[in-house]
């Protein structure tokens, strides 16, 4: 209880300002900051549902991101004005709960996803560089993608691709020079201090550390994606076998 | 059911109708037609409903066989229709009998032909949309985002009796150039541009590059200079016009991708956008800008006049 109250004094002076942009006929971006902050995701994940809900006459699709919201509106039910101060009124709702949480905190927002992983070098075509790069050995590759929760900090790019942040600064890598036109599903890619899993084969210009059997995206499977914006993921690390083990129960 | 028979699937044809909607928070694509002016006007010929799936033919090549009788509209750019053999004047409704072979050339003018069947093209839903959208994998005649290929089949209602066949009034028939002026509403982003790369933008014409598809139409011009820092991916709407490191603008359509992180200068006009889709890659491109309600005004008038 003690933690709860001083987070919530220490974080009040640091509530983000909600700043309204046209974004087209009938779009409205809705930016809180530049800044890549761990305590946006759920921030915004709440801000979101309760525009659903409240706005469902004029509003028609929110896309969250990293510290916006996309809102597409109808154009002839509201003037953009009104739609402004309607959304202000709901960001002033929603409390600025930030509190850094720890992996045992069952207060921790969002749902925790263990994606297990296999980082054998046949699946992970851009290891070896990796390594050269940060200087690492494999093994302290894996502990350091593997050893901390990771963020859902945004769905896009395809369907089901979750940007996973903050990877330690150890592993930061740009992205490649040239995107690849082929990257398998279930490709796992680091870029920056991101993560992802590659939910289909398509182009790709992360550097590919391993695969990993889960679907990540299933139009027929409610829900369709593996997680949500704001949930958190641990990645744990399989063998070869344990893959293919996965993969087999995966397809049945 | 009944239905028509891919003979050939030409350069790119693609069952659309208005969009997957609603699922963009997950990264899905939303698709639908890039010239939905005319597609919604293939619809209005038959009295379907404005989202009633319909085929968007870029630059022709596609031929089909009708296994069925029922009636069809053809709208959108003029790409030589034939039927056995007769040429069509597009922007009209017809009967077509069990049998008859569709066949689309080369454009005339325009780009993409729009080709609607009486009760749209029943071809299953995925996501709530029969939308082709090929970087998604999603929608097309089995589900999975292909465009149409010889052999699949494009199941449709039989119709008893023959109706009216209709025309649209000269008048309202589209004037298309190679040549066209987008208005430009302005962004979010536009303080961070330099006042030259402003000037660029409205004094210069970019042509149409072969670049150009579905996500994304990429013009060539005199550059325009990108504001330096990095910003972070966020939503990206319909028209938005983004300036990448080497300042030749992408105008964003139909089938962007859902998240993006280059600077954008505003979005276009969807109507220009329409407008555009009905360019081929060499056309001439300016920018004109509009004001926020303006463009709105224009849009309200658009989306009344199909009773959406």
């Amino acid at each position: 209880m003690t933690n709860l109250v001083t987070t919530a004094q220490e974080t009040e002076l640091a509530a983000p300002v909600a700043e309204f942009c046209n974004a087209g006929v009938d779009a409205l971006l809705v930016k809180f900051g530049d800044e890549i902050d761990a305590c946006m995701p759920s921030y915004l994940a709440s801000i979101r549902e309760r525009v659903l809900n409240q706005l469902a006459d004029v509003v028609n699709e929110v896309v969250p991101a990293y510290a916006s919201l996309l809102v597409y509106y109808e154009p002839r039910n509201v003037r953009v004005y009104d739609l402004q101060l309607a959304l202000q009124g709901i960001i002033d709702e929603v409390p600025w709960l930030c509190s850094p949480w720890s992996a045992e905190d069952a207060n921790a927002p969002g749902k925790l996803v263990t994606v297990p992983v296999c980082y054998d070098p046949t699946m992970a075509p851009d290891l070896e560089r990796v390594l050269q790069h940060t200087g690492l050995t494999a093994e302290e590759l894996i502990a350091a993608h593997s050893g901390q929760q990771l963020q859902v900090y945004a769905l896009g790019f395809a369907p089901g691709f979750a940007y996973l942040g903050s990877l330690p600064d150890a592993l930061k890598v740009p992205r490649l020079d040239a995107p690849r036109t082929h990257v398998p599903a279930g490709s796992v890619g680091i870029a920056e201090r991101q993560s992802a899993v590659y939910p289909q084969d398509s182009p790709g210009g992360w550097n590919i550390i391993g695969r990993s059997p889960v679907q990540w995206f299933d139009p027929k499977r409610t829900p369709m994606t593996a997680v949500q914006v704001g949930d958190r993921i641990q990645f744990k690390a399989i063998t070869l076998s344990e893959y293919q083990a996965y993969a087999e129960q995966g397809a049945q | 059911m009944t239905g028509f028979r891919v003979i050939k699937g030409g350069i790119l044809s693609l069952i659309q109708d208005s969009g997957r909607l609603g699922f963009q928070h997950l990264g899905v694509t939303r698709g639908g037609p890039l010239d939905a002016n005319s597609a919604y006007w293939a619809n209005r010929l038959l009295d379907n409903v404005p989202d009633a799936a319909v085929i968007e033919v870029t630059a022709g090549g596609l031929e089909l066989e009708s296994r069925t009788q029922t009636m069809v509209a053809i709208t959108g750019g003029d790409l030589n229709l034939t039927v056995n053999g007769e040429p069509q004047i597009p922007w009209r409704s017809f009967w077509v009998r069990q049998g008859d072979r569709l066949k689309f050339g080369t454009p005339r003018y325009g780009f993409r032909a729009y080709l609607a069947v009486s009760g749209g093209f029943q071809t299953p839903e995925v996501l709530g949309s029969r939308s082709t959208v090929m970087r998604d994998h999603l929608g097309g005649v089995n589900g999975n985002g292909e465009p149409l290929q010889a052999g699949d089949e494009l199941p449709c209602k039989h119709l008893i009796h023959e109706t009216l066949s209709r025309q649209i009034p000269q008048s309202y028939l589209p004037q298309w150039t190679n040549e066209v002026v987008l208005h430009v509403i302005p962004g979010y982003q536009q303080h961070h541009f330099s006042k030259d790369a402003w000037q660029t933008l409205w004094q210069s014409e970019f042509t149409l590059s072969t670049d150009s598809n579905r996500q994304g139409a990429r013009l060539h011009g005199p550059e325009i200079e990108a504001p330096s820092g990095s910003f972070l991916s966020e939503g990206v709407s319909y028209g938005a016009i983004q300036i990448p490191p080497d300042g030749q603008p992408i105008i964003m359509l139909e089938d962007r991708q859902t998240l993006g992180g280059y600077p954008k200068l505003g979005n276009i006009l969807p109507l220009d956008g329409f407008e555009l889709a009905q360019c081929a890659p060499g056309a001439k491109v300016r920018f004109q800008p509009i004001s926020l309600a303006e463009a709105q005004q224009q849009m309200r008038r658009y989306l009344r006049f199909f009773g959406l």
